[in-house]
């Protein structure tokens, strides 16, 4: 059996390599892949990274778009935890006794979690701005539900795989299904939660930063209006704000790891 | 002490599909014995422990608790008062602090909300440091219980049992990844801690020799049967010797 599944995964990047290959053939070379201005621009782009404006107004307005796409990305976040939290647990199928209906609840509840992560946060916010109009409230839906599908995954693949020795344990000194959630799931899964919570949190900046592209408010939407006037160092400016949100997410879920390994 | 038998076992068998594990066993536990379950690997400790333990369901014969059926047993919480299990050390949940982990021997008789509630204030803290302190680890409370070693993990087991109270302690190779000098602290502490508390204990070992100096009756089981069943101080080096035997060249 063994050797048979080896043969068929080298058959299988045979295969990949030859389509990548004939993908190259789609390829239009003799025009360029880029147009003959790209080049200029591209230096030019580049060139403003040296040179970011730091005027006073661009500044404050940096701030103040930082301020939001950190508050949308936060809000978006914690209602994709309770939701994560709940469909995840849910999702695991540790709550029902039964096989069967063990199957079916991990069934439907896995269903719903695709069908919210399926759905990119870009095409939710086009839908809730159809809906909501401009309102924050479509920031913070759009974030919430493929986020919340993607932790309730993780979160119920965590659950599963927590080892099974100290669950039965805890079954055998009486403890109820709930019970064993609290005492034996949850306290062997928490720590990678959090980080994987925290991750999450830093993906949901930026992408907070992107959806407000679609006119929401936020460093994506200043992006855009510098980008429009051709104003490169101003970008720059609204990069490296976008950059420190991520680097000092990133320092805090580092902080939190560190003392929960204690 | 009046003679109680607390389990009664009858003719009972159990399959693997076409691997026999056990084949019609019959014995009686009385209360309060010390019993170890010897024999060498796949002679069927542990599937007769998994029997007890209604973890696994025999394929014929019967199984009496207090004289009653294992059926009558099928409630989680009632079966926990009767009976209690111990393994080797990865029965504790490690994330946990170690007064959670034997107050946890409590869940069968907290609800929902009590339980919760106390992860975040422990209840019946006095019960638990005593526990702790009969396992001879009363500092240990709030310490995270996978920095515990092997040994302090399986007195904390202990400890669990303990508040759990179980009439029945079954002990699946309760040493089996200690080295000497762990293994027979925390034998010695099982055996002396089941005689305070009257209860019977049935452990399956692989070393002979704890079994002959911690407990009072010797089970062997040899390919699914009994081979013996005596008293440890009537058992021969003979017999021992032919129990781990080798298949004999024919």
């Amino acid at each position: 059996m063994l050797s048979f599944d080896l043969h068929k995964r080298k058959f299988l990047t045979v295969f990949l390599l030859l389509l990548f290959a004939w993908s190259l053939m789609g390829v239009n070379w003799r025009e360029g892949v880029m147009h003959s201005s790209g080049i200029g621009t591209a230096a030019e782009i580049f060139a403003a990274m040296f040179t970011p404006d730091l005027s006073l107004d661009i500044l404050l307005l940096a701030v103040e778009s930082s301020w939001l796409t950190l508050a949308y990305a936060t809000a978006g976040m914690s209602l994709a935890l309770i939701l994560a939290l709940i469909f995840g647990i849910l999702a695991s199928g540790v709550l029902s006794s039964g096989k069967h209906s063990r199957t079916l609840m991990k069934g439907s509840f896995r269903g719903v979690l695709g069908f919210m992560r399926a759905i990119h946060e870009l095409v939710w916010a086009w839908l809730f701005v159809a809906s909501f109009g401009l309102s924050p409230y479509a920031a913070i839906f759009a974030l919430a539900i493929p986020y919340g599908g993607i932790l309730g995954r993780i979160f119920a693949d965590m659950i599963n795989d927590v080892p099974e020795e100290p669950i039965k344990a805890l079954r055998a000194t009486g403890a109820s299904r709930l019970q064993c959630l609290f005492y034996g799931y949850l306290p062997s899964v928490k720590n990678s939660m959090i980080s994987y919570t925290m991750y999450r949190y830093e993906c949901a900046v930026r992408s907070s930063a992107i959806m407000s592209f679609v006119g929401l408010g936020g460093l994506g939407y200043q992006i855009q209006l510098s980008l429009d006037d051709l104003l490169y160092d101003e970008v720059w400016t609204f990069l490296y704000f976008l950059i420190i949100l991520v680097v000092v997410i990133d320092g805090w879920s580092n902080m939190l790891r560190r003392r929960m390994a204690q | 002490m009046s003679e109680q038998n607390i389990i009664e076992i009858n003719q009972i068998s159990k399959n693997y599909e076409r691997k026999i594990a056990l084949s019609s066993l019959s014995f009686v536990v009385q209360k309060g014995e010390l019993i170890a379950l010897i024999g060498p690997s796949g002679a069927g400790k542990t599937t007769l422990l998994n029997l007890l333990a209604s973890i696994l369901e025999a394929d014929s014969g019967e199984l009496l608790v207090d004289g009653k059926p294992m059926s009558q047993f099928s409630d989680q919480k009632k079966r926990a008062k009767k009976i209690g299990i111990i393994r080797q050390q990865f029965d504790l949940v490690g994330q946990l602090a170690v007064i959670h982990n034997v107050l946890a021997g409590r869940l069968a008789d907290w609800g929902f909300f009590k339980s919760l509630f106390n992860l975040f204030i422990p209840q019946e803290k006095q019960a638990a440091t005593t526990a702790l302190k009969r396992v001879g680890l009363p500092d240990k409370l709030y310490e995270r219980t996978s920095n515990l070693s092997g040994g302090e993990q399986q007195r904390v087991a202990l400890a669990r049992l303990l508040m759990q109270k179980p009439e029945i302690i079954l002990a699946d190779e309760p040493v089996a990844s200690l080295d000497p000098a762990r293994a027979d602290d925390v034998l010695n502490m099982l055996t002396k801690l089941a005689k305070e508390e009257q209860q019977t204990v049935i452990a399956s070992l692989h070393s002979v020799d704890y079994a002959r100096k911690y407990f009072t009756r010797l089970i062997a089981l040899k390919n699914g049967e009994i081979f013996f069943d005596l008293p440890s101080d009537q058992v021969t080096d003979e017999q021992l010797e032919e129990l781990y035997q080798l298949k004999e060249l024919s």
